[in-house]
């Protein structure tokens, strides 16, 4: 990579600090940063390359070139897109080379470095004889979701879709959290009809696992393959997991006879003492199993098991965690690992040690995209095919393994041609018992709402925002309700598929359950001296307010709607309202509770990280990272607006990132930190107003009235759109884009406008893009 | 345990009592001047911040001998090991915005925040780089609530080995038991030991050669999923190697272990294990993190019924709930300075050769700017640092620079931790180590 301009342009020569960064440097910098001048402490007289020394600096000064922040915007003379382009690429390179041994530099990687490739680079004109893209060969590690729903799939019995409830969690969907907000597949929990005590009782007495691959916690995409690995805790817990996960694929639940029965009342009730409750030995299984039947089962309860019987628990695990069959090579090496086991152990103990190794495979944690075949093109790159073609195409979608139809494609060499990966895409994207998580988790991503109920909330602040919730688990229950609705949101407007950004952002419909999920959308009216007047709903029933802060704001009846809800939660459906919102209050999913709260902080809203947002993935644009020398804390000042108190980021040298952030944030001070709409606060009208700067489309910048005016203004916008195909790109590639994919990236965009704003035509365009299906390889 | 440095500490401290309180701290003055070399230090790092009020004593605001002084309620339990602790007030952290919490900041002295990946290598792993060499270099143990500890036993945000690189805490202290003394056992649960670490042999074996022909990215992220089989199986070939040793301390295995009843039960045990680590001479950098780096936490076997993040939003000060988890931190510490007394090392005992660095990983409260950090450290670390005393640092001194410092004692001296001189140059005052600190 160190000569990254050969990727973009062909024959080109290499540049180097004294061909390219040194009249660069001289043009641009050198008046306001040499020895005399040194503006904001930095001089770049003398220097002669990036060394160990100076990486900070050119750290610095990749991301102020790279996102036009130096020269100043002011300057008359600017370099030229390709020339920042050159620049920052060959920075990039250099502290990759520099950082190698050091920790390594991959930041230029990361998806938050995405838009520091300038927007009209890749939707302008194409440069003359660009490289065609492609991906580089990779092992891509599984997203924790998908790892855990195959395990999942080996447990616990799904049930099919079905066309008539949409939005009930079935096979293949992702495992959505319970209602703390813990992510966990449990044991038998299908079979389990009774138990000792009340909920709690029951939620504390059943055994599950939650996640154990990692992804960093930050906000927007975040399954790069260049992020992850499996580390050695996290493999040992796979390995602890695998045994307990294998007992139960063998025997089923954990338990005593007499907690197996065809009913409850035949259980002798001094097996019901509620000293039991809590506990495993207090939760009663039904007699007949109701887990997946597999090899593993007919290898554990056979009393004389052949060769073939552990063969084929060998063959149906492996391809179960790996979505493809074994090679004989791969069969025959675990099968003599499972043999060894057994000679050692005994073959209660060692078929469960024994079998182990295969949930350690590497293709079990990692996916690979090698394209260890046939012979790279003039620019380095092989098409992928087969398996890696087959289960790139199914990952796109799935976390479970192919579906029969391209599994057969896969196997009977009908994976090989762009042709090939049309037609299952095309047939995968009309099919919907075919789950697609993957689809969903992208909006998850996007937009970044799921967070809400993992956003702490300090129970005075908590109060005095109108959340009269009985007590914080409450509140922290209604925000994880509240993400799932909006999923359900999202998966109506992608069945849609029409103008569906477009939609996300401006669609007067919302999904809104019972409880405390109401307020939230109620108005905030702050201390009375009387009790609030409550809007009647019909002529006898007044609707109950639960924080006398609150006004309620009665919504139309809407239709019943269905959303996920956690295995634990006994149910695989919630019952949900579809409705409409006011007008004059709410418009699409960034002015409802769950994203503004994912955007909030403890004590208020958080107006910088949601103009960051606006800023990132809608603009197309970012912000520095915050140079370390800069204590970022907000004035203490209780019973003053978070306006007032961000005045200290107006300081020049904040300013200068600050502006792209706060004004696009400040508009949804129209909500408070809770998502409750306001028109006061702090006794006085609310100042909603903000400012569109330095958007890269002249027709978006000026001030704006408020959240609302600022959303119907963007969502008109052509480059909003962009910027929107440029996210799918990055997730569905799983890296940033170049300059080489402004094809594939034009090609998406004009399949998504040309068809009314349709991700199925913008998923089908990226899909069979060169980026998708070619990687480029090292060979010797 | 008296030994002959005790004696002299208790003579020397009784000296200074009588002349004057307000003296250059006596037992510091008396402190022998460095003896040997440092062997071990820990690290206790209290979630939710540690706010001064709760272990300066009132009405002091300069450096002061402790002789003579109540220690607050809180901390009442190191009363009796007066002449073993420094309280440092007026360190700070302003770098690594501690709000909620540093994490891999508060260990690294740069900026930490939730999801932030290390910057850096952290100061007790780099000490383990530095201090004699045992089978375990470094190990991490986290504290947390019982439902957090069962689902992720294992879990990263304090310690880190380098940029990017982040080094888990154990959680579970089954899984821990078993990690470090499994190899013990005898009968059944030797045959299955054995058996297991032949399979993660063949699984290492089996995950190398797949990795042979990566691409040079992939290769270096596979490459650490490699490295964590190695890790796993290099730690269990080296501790067979010192398993009379380990029979020797191996904890009780009981209850406490099995059928925990309230998290803190899990908590002790986590203490013991890596009381049996340091005693057995398995490890010399202990990581102890309470709250686990988080701002979660649960203590309700001591009667704290509050948990999680909401612990964080009271004052600490005067706060029953807070004197409560202060006050079992300070019997952990005190168990920690009893076992190493226990234990013969160089004709004084273990403890004489230990530093236990006391702090939260949030400062001094949830909500902060970190421009008091305080400290306290428990034992002088073979004479290199003074102790019976309460420091205030007057000059501004980063918390890099008490870590610059710990590496000056353990015979790697350095000018600046993890600090450039730019940052030097708005955080630090100074360069090289705290003197104030150094016997």
């Amino acid at each position: 990579m160190l000569n990254a301009f050969a990727v973009f342009a062909v024959a080109q020569k290499p540049k180097t600090f004294k061909t390219l960064v040194k009249p660069f440097l001289k043009q641009h910098c050198i008046d306001c940063h040499s020895d005399d001048t040194q503006e904001g402490d930095v001089s770049f007289e003398g220097i002669k390359g990036l060394n160990a020394e100076n990486v900070g600096l050119w750290k610095r000064v990749w991301e102020q070139v790279a996102l036009k922040e130096m020269p100043p915007r002011d300057e008359l003379t600017q370099p030229e897109l390709m020339e920042r382009l050159h620049i920052t690429k060959w920075i990039t390179g250099e502290l990759e080379r520099e950082m190698r041994d050091k920790g390594k530099f991959q930041t230029h990687l990361h998806p938050t470095k995405g838009n520091h490739l300038d927007h009209d680079l890749l939707f302008g004109k194409l440069p003359k004889k660009l490289e065609p893209t492609s991906s580089p060969a990779r092992i891509w590690r599984l997203h924790p979701q998908e790892h855990l729903t195959r395990l999942n799939a080996l447990i616990n019995q799904e049930p099919e879709f079905n066309p008539k409830q949409p939005g009930v969690r079935t096979r293949g969907d992702f495992i959505p959290p319970n209602q703390e907000g813990e992510v966990k597949v449990y044991y038998g929990l299908d079979r389990v009809i009774g138990w000792v005590g009340g909920t709690a009782a029951y939620a504390a007495s059943i055994t599950g696992f939650p996640p154990v691959l990692s992804t960093e916690n930050h906000h927007g995409l975040q399954n790069y393959p260049v992020l992850y690995s499996v580390n050695g805790a996290e493999a040992t817990q796979i390995a602890s997991n695998a045994e307990d996960i294998l007992r139960f694929m063998a025997y089923g639940p954990d338990a005593e006879d007499y907690q197996f029965a065809d009913k409850t009342s035949e259980i002798d009730e001094k097996y019901k003492h509620e000293s039991l409750r809590g506990l495993s030995q207090s939760l009663f299984y039904s007699k007949s199993p109701k887990r997946p039947m597999t090899p593993v089962y007919d290898l554990m309860n056979k009393p004389d098991s052949t060769d073939e019987d552990l063969q084929a628990a060998v063959d149906y695990l492996f391809e179960a965690l790996t979505a493809r069959p074994p090679t004989k090579e791969e069969s025959v090496t675990y099968l003599g690992i499972l043999k060894g086991a057994i000679a050692d152990l005994g073959k209660e103990e060692g078929v469960i040690l024994g079998l182990t190794p295969i949930f350690l495979d590497r293709d079990a944690l990692f996916r690979s995209e090698l394209a260890e075949y046939g012979t790279p093109d003039k620019f380095g790159r092989v098409m992928l095919q087969d398996e890696e073609l087959a289960l790139a195409v199914n990952a796109a979608f799935s976390y479970i393994q192919p579906d029969e139809t391209l599994k057969q494609a896969m196997l009977e060499g009908r994976m090989k041609t762009r042709a090939d990966v049309k037609r299952e895409v095309t047939r995968i994207l009309a099919d919907d018992t075919i789950r697609k998580p993957r689809v969903l988790q992208f909006f998850r991503e996007y937009f970044d709402y799921t967070r809400a109920g993992k956003i702490c909330k300090d129970s005075s602040a908590l109060k005095q925002a109108g959340g009269g919730f009985k007590n914080e688990l409450t509140y922290y229950r209604t925000l994880f309700s509240m993400s799932a609705n909006t999923d359900r949101l999202v998966e109506l407007i992608l069945e849609e598929d029409k103008d569906v950004l477009t939609e996300l952002l401006t669609t007067d419909r919302v999904v809104i359950g019972g409880g405390q999920e109401a307020d939230l959308f109620s108005e905030f009216v702050g201390p009375q001296k009387s009790p609030p007047k409550t809007e009647e709903d019909g002529p006898k029933k007044k609707k109950v307010v639960s924080s006398p802060l609150i006004k309620v704001v009665t919504l139309p009846k809407g239709e019943r709607i269905y959303t996920r809800v956690a295995q634990v939660e006994r149910g695989r459906g919630a019952q949900k309202t579809l409705t409409v919102l006011p007008a004059d209050q709410r418009m699409g999913i960034l002015t409802h509770p769950s994203w503004l709260v994912s955007h909030s902080d403890a004590m208020d809203n958080h107006a910088i990280l949601r103009g960051r947002w606006i800023r990132e993935r809608l603009l197309g644009d970012a912000v520095p990272d915050v140079p370390i020398t800069v204590d970022a804390m907000l004035p203490d000042e209780p019973n003053t607006t978070l306006r007032h108190r961000m005045r200290v980021t107006r300081d020049s040298e904040c300013w200068r990132c600050h502006q792209k952030m706060d004004p696009l944030g400040l508009p949804f001070e129209m909500y408070n930190h809770l998502g409750i709409y306001r028109k006061l606060e702090l006794g006085e009208p609310v100042d909603t107003s903000g400012e569109i700067i330095n958007s890269g489309d002249p027709a978006l910048d000026g001030p704006v009235d408020d959240a609302l005016d600022m959303i119907s203004k963007l969502a008109k916008s052509e480059r909003v759109k962009q910027v929107f195909v440029r996210h799918a790109f990055r997730y569905w590639m799983g890296r940033n884009e170049t300059i080489n994919d402004a094809p594939v990236l034009q090609d998406a965009y004009q399949a998504y406008t040309e068809n009314d704003g349709s991700m199925n035509a913008m998923l089908a365009s990226l899909l069979t893009s060169d980026a998708f299906i070619y990687r480029k390889v090292e060979r010797e | 345990m008296i030994n002959r440095r005790n004696m002299m500490q208790a003579v020397a401290a009784g000296f200074g009592a009588a002349v004057s309180s307000s003296m250059i701290p006596s037992s510091a003055q008396a402190a022998t001047k460095p003896t040997g070399k440092p062997k071990r230090i820990i690290f206790f790092m209290q979630n939710q911040g540690f706010d001064p009020a709760t272990c300066i004593p009132e009405g002091l605001d300069e450096t002061v001998s402790l002789d003579g002084i109540k220690l607050p309620e809180p901390i009442e339990a190191l009363e009796a090991h007066k002449d073993k602790i420094n309280i440092i007030s007026g360190l700070h952290g302003m770098h690594t915005s501690p709000s909620h919490s540093a994490y891999f900041g508060a260990l690294g002295g740069y900026r930490g925040g939730i999801g932030i990946a290390p910057s850096a290598s952290t100061i007790d792993h780099e000490i383990s780089k530095v201090l004699p060499q045992t089978a375990l270099p470094h190990l991490c143990v986290g504290m947390d609530a019982m439902e957090n500890m069962t689902s992720r036993p294992t879990l990263a945000t304090l310690s880190a080995k380098g940029a990017g690189q982040p080094l888990f805490m154990h959680s579970n202290p089954n899984h821990l038991y078993q990690m470090l003394f499994g190899g013990i056992a005898t009968g059944d649960v030797k045959r299955r030991y054995e058996a297991k670490s032949k399979v993660f042999d063949q699984i290492e074996l089996l995950a190398g050669q797949a990795g042979m022909s990566l691409p040079s990215r992939s290769s270096d992220r596979y490459g650490s999923y490699v490295d964590g089989f190695k890790d796993i199986n290099g730690l269990r070939e080296r501790l067979a190697g010192v398993s009379d040793t380990l029979k020797k301390f191996a904890p009780e295995y009981g209850e406490k272990f099995t059928n925990p009843e309230f998290e803190t039960d899990w908590h002790d045990s986590i203490l013991d294990v890596s009381i049996a680590a340091l005693k057995s001479g398995l490890t010399n950098v202990l990581t102890i993190g309470s709250g686990r780096g988080e701002i979660f936490g649960s203590w309700k076997g001591l009667g704290v019924t509050e948990a999680g993040h909401n612990l964080g939003h009271v004052k600490q000060p005067e706060n029953p709930i807070w004197i409560k988890i202060r006050q079992y931190n300070c019997r952990m510490l005190v168990k920690l300075i009893d076992e190493l007394e226990s234990m013969p090392e160089d004709g004084g005992t273990m403890m004489d050769n230990t530093l236990i660095v006391y702090t939260s990983n949030n400062a001094d409260k949830q909500h902060t700017n970190g421009a008091n950090w305080p400290f306290i450290l428990l034992g002088n670390c073979s004479g290199h640092f003074k102790t019976g005393q309460f420091t205030q640092l007057d000059s501004r001194r980063p918390i890099n620079d008490f870590y610059a410092t710990l590496l000056h004692a353990v015979g790697a001296p350095c000018d600046r931790f993890n600090m450039d001189k730019n940052i030097a140059g708005k955080h630090d005052s100074k360069v090289g180590p705290i003197e104030e600190l150094l016997a």
